[in-house]
């Protein structure tokens, strides 16, 4: 079997991104976070998108960017953030010495399965993918050609079955997501406003907290126009809030406005020196 | 130009029936109202199930290779699919229940409603079913037909795949305890996750080894090239993620606290349905990929048999759950099986057809076993607690008398088909030479014994309690499944004849 040489810069794209993609595989199990677990992740699976193109297989290579990195890994993302990110792991242990023999076993076999690959490829011809899959319609001709044949004839089988796994995946999302609701159990937007107006005074949507000066929140209510706090602008569960006023005007009264707080400086004026004398 | 493969339409019409079912039903659930849904459901399932039963006794005889040489239709896969279609009509009609439950069924009402929440207690007495559990059960048969026929590893992958997906799912749907019921679903999805990776893995390194994927290619590779680390490497992570399934020790940890957490109908269906498709798939990756280099293999099964067998009998023993009991069962089991598959002796044993026997007698008395379990019943459920089934005797002479039998043939009494299956596959380990298996296999069956006979001694020679369990009377469905099980267990212990020449006549494999 005729090996073939490789190339210099597939030596150097291969020594770069493998400690990526190496890198990468380790965080996403290492990481606390679940976000940053499938950011390593997406890091991963585009090395090894890379890989599958300097491997002479552009289509599959594109197919594990687009899908795997754009499409999955994104959905991931969503379902991360859906669920709520800050769910971070329990470092209880439930069973006594789990995680260190856990681990001493994983290395042990990582160390098992690494060292018989090595063995067992050590010294192996390296072919190219025209030695192996050339000739006619074999995968050398054409990525695309390759696959489809493949697809439609040898795999057949396994490519109709797939489509029993998505309907089930998609049957078991509903099954476990989706809650039914009898017809009629909710009222519909006309429903509620139609009995809005029928039984309560307030038909119309209640008005806002107040804007002052010194209190910017949902919890300032609003004046009505004698000055009063509108009851109907209080927050629902919150404690409505006294809003201090400006400290009074000049009590001498000479007309002007009477929250300048003519005399003591600015910051009297805005309130943001207590207690300063008069 | 592609050419378009080899199908045989009638060579595949099983799954087209079982599949075919599935995908109506699925239908079924987005269109039909939800009144008519259970009963067309059942009877969907029914006819997929009883339909690919009769198409793999059509194509009995039939030797040969499909699909582009992804499928092989040879005696042991159809007399396997037959099993595993047949159990599977047993199991729907133990899912169809109604008269049992207060609530009509074991399945939740609605699965996505949070347990305990006010929504959930309010639905608990609610007759509504989640009824996609039925084309969920039809496509997992429809996944171990498939398992037990691939002829690629590929197609082997996709359909074990196919198999757990549902049963993931459906292990979670029990109507009562059912945190207990998700918990078991969570356990199982990620331990098969797990255990699918390591078949996975594998594949790719048995590929590596052999540039196939084919069965057949894989034996001529053995044959011509010999075996390397790489491919010893693969064989061992593939048998680790098929051992899994089958429940069999040291791969065996889900195995109780699933059996426990599934509706008693869906422990009933996986414990027989799932074992005898994941002992096809053994049977095939061992016997036709790997049987010109079987001292690759035989010292692994030889040890995982042993184990298997002696950590279900004696751990059986301290258990006090009746469905756990059964769990710990079905891993001794599992060993028990194992005896067989490693008397395979160059074509001449008789080792697969002795497994193929045992297999479906042990399906059918796990299903009627779970059965009976289905029956006792207390206010919250199912009373599965050991102590509570003390004295059922004077409460339901009948039904103690069907789980006593069907304990014993799990015991392997004689006059029962377990008798029969163990005699076959211990004659079988004998004949290759693995005599000290069958010792171990002898001594673990006396230990097994002790705890089912200690229910039996429980049932017949105990005080009932006074707050004690009742017995539920069945509707139709649970009694065809007790009939049928029970008669079953009956006639392969006493004139087992027919059908050990059956499957001898079927122990014969493509590839």
């Amino acid at each position: 079997m005729g090996g073939i040489e490789i190339g210099t810069a597939e030596t150097v794209v291969f020594w770069v991104l493998g400690p990526i993609a190496l890198a990468g595989a380790l965080g996403m199990v290492l990481a606390r976070n679940a976000v940053h677990s499938a950011l390593f992740l997406v890091n991963t699976m585009l090395a090894l998108g890379v890989f599958y193109v300097v491997q002479e297989a552009p289509f599959l290579g594109a197919v594990q960017i687009i899908v795997y990195t754009g499409a999955i890994m994104i959905l991931f993302l969503f379902v991360l953030m859906l669920v709520g990110r800050d769910s971070s792991d329990s470092v209880v242990e439930t069973l006594r010495g789990q995680r260190v023999a856990a681990t001493v076993l994983g290395i042990g076999f990582a160390g098992l399965v690494g060292a018989g690959i090595a063995r067992a490829t050590e010294g192996m011809v390296v072919t190219g993918l025209e030695g192996v899959q050339g000739g006619e319609g074999g995968a050398a001709d054409g990525n695309i050609e390759a696959i489809a044949g493949l697809l439609f004839t040898r795999y057949l089988l396994a490519f109709e079955v797939t489509s029993a796994l998505l309907i089930t995946a998609a049957v078991g999302a509903m099954v476990l997501a989706h809650i039914e609701r009898e017809p009629g159990s909710r009222l519909t937007q006309k429903e509620r406003s139609r009995a809005r107006f029928l039984t309560s005074d307030h038909p119309q949507t209640l008005p806002g907290p107040g804007v002052y000066a010194r209190a910017n929140s949902i919890a300032a209510p609003g004046r009505l126009p004698d000055g009063s706090p509108a009851e109907a602008s209080y927050a629902t569960g919150v404690e409505p809030q006294v809003v201090e006023e400006l400290p009074p005007g000049d009590p001498a009264g000479d007309g002007r406005d009477p929250g300048a707080g003519r005399g003591h400086g600015p910051d009297a004026a805005l309130g943001t020196t207590r207690g300063v004398t008069r | 130009m592609i050419e378009a493969p080899d199908l045989s339409l009638s060579a595949l019409s099983p799954f087209l029936f079982v599949f075919g079912a599935a995908l109506v039903g699925v239908l079924v659930e987005s269109f039909a109202p939800r009144h008519v849904r259970q009963p067309t459901q059942v009877a969907l399932a029914l006819v997929g199930t009883v339909g690919g039963f009769a198409c793999t006794l059509l194509l009995a005889g039939r030797g040969e290779v499909t699909a582009a040489g992804a499928l092989a239709v040879d005696g042991a896969g159809l007399f396997l699919q037959a099993t595993i279609a047949g159990l599977g009509a047993l199991s729907v009609l133990l899912f169809a229940e109604r008269a049992l439950d207060p609530a009509r069924s074991a399945f939740v009402a609605s699965a996505a409603v949070p347990a305990g929440s006010p929504r959930d207690r309010e639905l608990l007495t609610d007759e509504r079913v989640q009824t996609e559990v039925y084309p969920l059960a039809t496509f997992a048969v429809g996944g171990m037909m498939l398992f037990v026929a691939a002829n690629d590893l590929l197609v082997m992958f996709i359909a074990l795949e196919v198999l757990s997906l549902p049963l993931y799912l459906i292990c979670g749907l029990s109507r009562r305890r059912r945190l207990l019921s998700q918990e078991a679903a969570v356990k199982y999805f990620l331990l098969g996750a797990f255990a699918s990776a390591f078949f996975l893995y594998g594949l790719a390194l048995v590929y590596g080894a052999t540039g196939t994927v084919q069965l057949a290619g894989i034996r001529q590779s053995v044959t011509d090239d010999g075996t390397g680390t790489l491919l010893v490497l693969g064989l061992g992570l593939l048998v680790v993620g098929l051992m899994f399934k089958a429940s069999v020790a040291p791969f065996h940890t889900w195995t109780p606290d699933v059996y426990q957490g599934a509706p008693t109908p869906v422990t009933a269906f996986m414990a027989a349905c799932t074992k005898v498709a994941a002992f096809g798939a053994i049977l095939r990756l061992l016997y036709v990929a790997f049987g010109t280099a079987d001292w690759t293999w035989r010292p692994l099964v030889y040890g995982i048999a042993i184990v298997s067998m002696v950590v279900g009998a004696v751990l059986g023993l301290t258990q006090t759950d009746v469905k756990r009991m059964l769990a710990y069962s079905s891993i001794a089991h599992a060993g028990f099986l194992l005896t067989g598959v490693i008397g395979l002796d160059a074509g001449t044993g008789s080792g697969l057809a002795a497994t193929l026997f045992y297999l479906l007698a042990y399906g059918l008395t796990t299903v009627g076993a779970f059965a009976v379990v289905t029956l006792v019943r207390d206010g919250d459920g199912e009373a599965t607690a050991l102590a509570q089934w003390a004295g059922l005797a004077r409460r339901s002479p009948l039904t103690a008398a069907i789980m006593t039998f069907l304990l014993l043939a799990l015991a392997g009494i004689p006059l029962t088909s377990g008798f029969t299956g163990k005699f076959a596959v211990f004659r079988a380990a004998i004949e290759v030479g693995a005599w000290p298996l069958a010792v171990v296999a002898l001594v673990t069956s006396a230990v097994a014994g002790f705890f089912y006979l200690r229910l039996v001694v429980l049932m017949y020679f105990s005080e009932p309690a006074e707050d004690g369990p009742s017995v539920g009377v069945p509707g139709l469905p649970t009694t065809i499944v007790l009939a049928v099980t029970v008669a079953a267990t009956l006639v392969l212990g006493v004139v087992p004849g027919s059908v050990l020449d059956l499957a001898d006549g079927a122990a014969r494999l493509v590839g």
